[in-house]
């Protein structure tokens, strides 16, 4: 498979999160800085799975979506009833408060010197059909009515209630399922590393997740995995350097926001460039 | 009994400690109505600006503490003129400033990893941290108890700020309208500078004592975030809910180190703010942030 095969992989896991988180912030407008915990929860479900239950391994990484999905929901019943920041600094609190979890936990998830020896089972055609179904019922879900509605909830939420959206119904639904689409890439990223730890899924992955939509656009699904594409690249490319990334990151979130902050599609898609000239 | 006591001394010293970075946080909250995530890093500006001071000047605690709490201050302001001010003037969608303050305060962090070095750094010993005997009835330190009285002298001087001047008057008026406020004649963008300038010179007193408590290094700005759960459990965006929120929280954390176990402080510390957003989400002294259609 070598590195090519390699890099393809990650790229596809990266795209499928990053799908999750620009549903949730992009079409939304819900800030989040936790969304690696959704990933160490598909990572963990499904590792210990796989490993120690023998499920199979398809089994495994749904549980692991399914899993985080719940939590999300659970986790945005009362956060997300309120207009405020509550979900965004519960999210740095869930991110947080996982990773204790995945640490202290000796018994279970074998602490923080991480969980050893999960089969491989994201193979190239594994990862790439993934990406490619998921992107689909995105895609699907966006043009739906159910997408309207978030973008409802985004752009104006009074308007949005006054035409009898349950603005809060549809935004903890938002977050339930991109806490799926997390979970799956969590559980994905399991499967190819073969060895997770919970130091893999802290703060900074999260950061990584948010940063690419906004590069991308909010409310751009296209632009969100051209940035995600360009953005692993770099990461790879730029290993040597690697000290400067995140000065780098800070800095371009705050110019993206200063002088263009739809990023660099806005809400428009690669499909309908030209149809909308 | 000893250690109970000991304990409760301890909370309420570290939980004074987050009142100072969690006022200046809600302070700004109850202005512009986002979290700001580079609160943390004036904490780290002002940790760092009192060690170099402190390691350059000589241990001159008074100059050292100045110089970083007017740092800090400064800093708050050319953060909000640089990276808030363009957002607001052009938008009222707090997405987009949540996201420029997530960029400041990665960019302050790793200013500081590549200027300074990722390395923990302690401040020369010019705090007190000698054990001190209370009565007869407990031990504890003298730098929890100057901590504990420096805060609240600042706190003080705060309130006294908020209440009694021509410019807290403003801030009160702003906190319940900014733009009926601009509209009544109060210069808004001087008003933000204010307040993110007071913001900033509690973040670094904070920031001075957690170095103390913790040592320095670029990440202690994380901390913070225990000051964002402190004003979520008071009430966001309101003052003395922000201090009750910072002393039940350092209390909670102290304890549960002192008795249960301290691998579990930060979780209480969670398992605090979900609990409050499920029984009184708007947090002790909040106002309803929802609004009727």
């Amino acid at each position: 498979m070598g590195y090519i095969g390699g890099i393809i992989i990650l790229l596809c896991i990266n795209a499928i999160a990053v799908m999750g988180v620009s549903l949730l912030t992009g079409f939304t407008g819900i800030f989040t800085l936790g969304h690696a915990a959704y990933m160490a929860l598909g990572a963990y479900t499904a590792g210990i799975l796989t490993v120690e239950h023998g499920v199979h391994w398809f089994l495994a990484i749904m549980a692991g979506g399914l899993l985080a999905m719940i939590v999300a929901y659970l986790i945005g019943i009362p956060t997300l009833k309120l207009m405020g920041d509550y979900y965004a600094i519960a999210s740095i609190g869930l991110v947080e408060s996982i990773r204790l979890i995945l640490e202290n936990w000796q018994s279970v998830t074998r602490g923080a010197r991480g969980y050893p020896g999960i089969e491989g089972f994201t193979t190239l055609p594994v990862a790439v059909a993934f990406f490619f179904v998921l992107a689909i019922i995105m895609v699907n879900l966006i043009n739906s009515r159910y997408g309207r509605a978030f973008k409802a909830c985004r752009d104006d939420y009074l308007a949005a209630s006054l035409l009898g959206y349950n603005t809060a119904r549809y935004r903890v639904l938002s977050l339930a399922v991109s806490g799926f689409y997390c979970g799956v890439a969590g559980a994905l990223l399991a499967g190819f590393m073969s060895f997770i730890q919970p130091v893999m899924f802290d703060m900074m992955k999260s950061t990584e997740l948010t940063s690419m939509v906004v590069f991308g656009g909010l409310g751009s699904l296209s632009g969100t995995l051209l940035a995600s594409v360009i953005i692993t690249l770099v990461t790879e490319l730029f290993r040597p350097i690697s000290q400067y990334r995140m000065l780098i990151y800070g800095g371009v979130l705050v110019a993206i926001m200063v002088l263009r902050p739809e990023g660099i599609m806005g809400s428009k898609e690669l499909w309908n460039l030209r149809r909308k000239r | 009994m000893g250690t109970l006591a000991q304990q409760l001394i301890n909370g309420i010293s570290l939980g004074s400690v987050y009142a100072l970075i969690a006022v200046g946080y809600s302070l700004v909250y109850s202005i512009l109505l986002f979290s700001n995530f580079a609160h943390g890093g004036f904490l780290v500006i002002g940790g760092y600006i009192c060690y170099y001071t402190l390691t350059a000047l000589g241990n001159n605690i008074w100059v050292a503490g100045g110089l970083s709490l007017l740092g800090a201050g400064i800093a708050a302001v050319l953060t909000e003129r640089i990276a808030y001010k363009p957002i607001r003037e052009r938008t009222n969608i707090t997405l987009y400033l949540l996201i420029a303050s997530l960029g400041m305060s990665i960019v302050i962090e790793n200013i500081f990893v590549i200027v300074a070095g990722g390395r923990f750094r302690a401040l020369p010993p010019v705090i007190p941290t000698n054990p001190v005997h209370l009565f007869g009835l407990t031990t504890t330190s003298a730098f929890d108890l100057l901590s504990l009285v420096v805060a609240f002298v600042f706190l003080t001087a705060l309130q006294l700020f908020i209440v009694k001047s021509k410019w807290g008057l403003a801030i009160r008026a702003a906190a319940f309208d900014l733009k009926t406020a601009g509209l009544m004649g109060i210069n808004v963008n001087m008003l933000i500078s204010i307040v993110f300038f007071v913001a900033g010179v509690l973040a670094a007193v904070g920031g001075i004592f957690l170095s103390v408590r913790y040592t320095l290094y670029p990440q202690l700005g994380g901390i913070t975030i225990k000051a964002f759960v402190a004003a979520v459990v008071g009430g966001l965006g309101s003052l003395p809910g922000a201090v009750v929120g910072s002393l039940i929280l350092g209390l909670a954390e102290m304890l549960t180190a002192g008795f249960i176990s301290s691998q579990l402080r930060d979780l209480v510390v969670f398992s605090l703010l979900v609990i409050t957003l499920l029984v009184k989400p708007t947090g002790l002294f909040g106002k309803k942030p929802t609004e009727k259609v």
